[in-house]
């Protein structure tokens, strides 16, 4: 299963979350939010780095029993989140980092329609089918 | 930059959305503005490309589509003939630059031209040398058509501003 969400500043609330299988969506709304706090950690932690760097991908925020989880900031405070199924040995770094970026990418797109008011939730269908493909690829 | 130019035009549409509650209203004020515009922009476009003057509809059709439209969106609408007449013309965007960004129309404003602006720079600019014309979307894609086709109808025959000039 993976999961994805989007959370810009100043609100700490998530503006996407999807998941496959969509049935245990719930159940990740708690990991998602644990894992918003984790990131919020790091960035603190990072401190002066995180103003040079561009972009920052955070890498494995913390691996539970069953889910791992990565985490994705960008320069704007825009955060990015990925829960992976822990069975899933396959997926590799880089492939993790790509999936971000393309979310980054589909999220500019996203700001950039006038129709849109930054703190709406996401109801793109592109979006959406950008997501879906990408998870399809995962699971 | 033409990012900056299509992300002004579509907070200037957000915004007459917010400002107007119907949609015929948001579509009058951006014919108003393109009026505007094209009424001085033709001095510009005159200037810059040198073009000859035009001795007939189908040539002007075809000038406002290969050397107006290049130079201002960088796109190159195919012109097609609607009328036995020889007084209607359709210019087909296969691609628009201004709606890069613009997903699909929001469902509360479905019958919103998007690119009404655009009309009404085609009916300002061609006032402006004595071509009266109706201009509007007859297809668009924003709302679910293959393509979108801009309609231009010339009001006035060109005999009558030979006339005029003798």
């Amino acid at each position: 299963a993976l999961v994805s969400v989007i959370c810009p500043p100043p609100q700490n609330y998530p503006l996407y979350i999807r998941s496959v299988p969509t049935e245990n969506e719930l159940k990740f709304h708690y990991t998602v939010h644990t894992s918003l706090d984790v990131v919020d950690e790091k960035i603190s932690a990072m401190g002066k780095a995180l103003v040079d760097q561009r972009e920052l991908y955070l890498g494995l925020l913390y691996p539970t029993e069953d889910y791992k989880v990565y985490g994705y900031v960008t320069n704007s405070k825009v955060k990015f989140v990925m829960v992976v199924d822990s069975s899933n040995t396959a997926l590799r770094d880089n492939e993790i980092r790509s999936m971000f970026r393309k979310l980054h990418n589909s999220y500019t797109d996203i700001m950039c329609n006038p129709f849109y008011n930054p703190g709406d939730c996401i109801h793109s269908r592109a979006f959406d089918n950008m997501v879906n493909s990408m998870m399809m690829q995962v699971c | 930059s033409r990012e900056l130019f299509v992300l002004t035009y579509g907070a200037l549409v957000a915004q007459l959305c917010k400002d107007y509650e119907k949609d015929e209203d948001v579509n009058t004020c951006l014919d108003r503005m393109g009026y505007g515009i094209g009424v001085r922009l033709i001095d510009d476009f005159l200037a810059r490309s040198a073009v000859k003057k035009c001795r007939s509809y189908s040539e002007t059709a075809d000038m406002i589509a290969q050397v107006a439209f290049k130079m201002y969106l960088g796109v190159t609408p195919r012109v097609s003939c609607s009328s036995a007449a020889g007084n209607e013309f359709s210019l087909i965007l296969d691609k628009n630059p201004l709606v890069d960004f613009v997903e699909e129309l929001p469902a509360e404003r479905a019958s919103l031209c998007y690119c009404n602006l655009l009309c009404g720079v085609i009916r300002g600019a061609l006032e402006m040398v004595h071509l009266a014309a109706e201009v509007t979307f007859l297809q668009d894609r924003l709302k679910g058509d293959a393509v979108t086709e801009i309609g231009i109808t010339f009001l006035r025959k060109a005999e009558d501003r030979k006339h005029k000039r003798n």
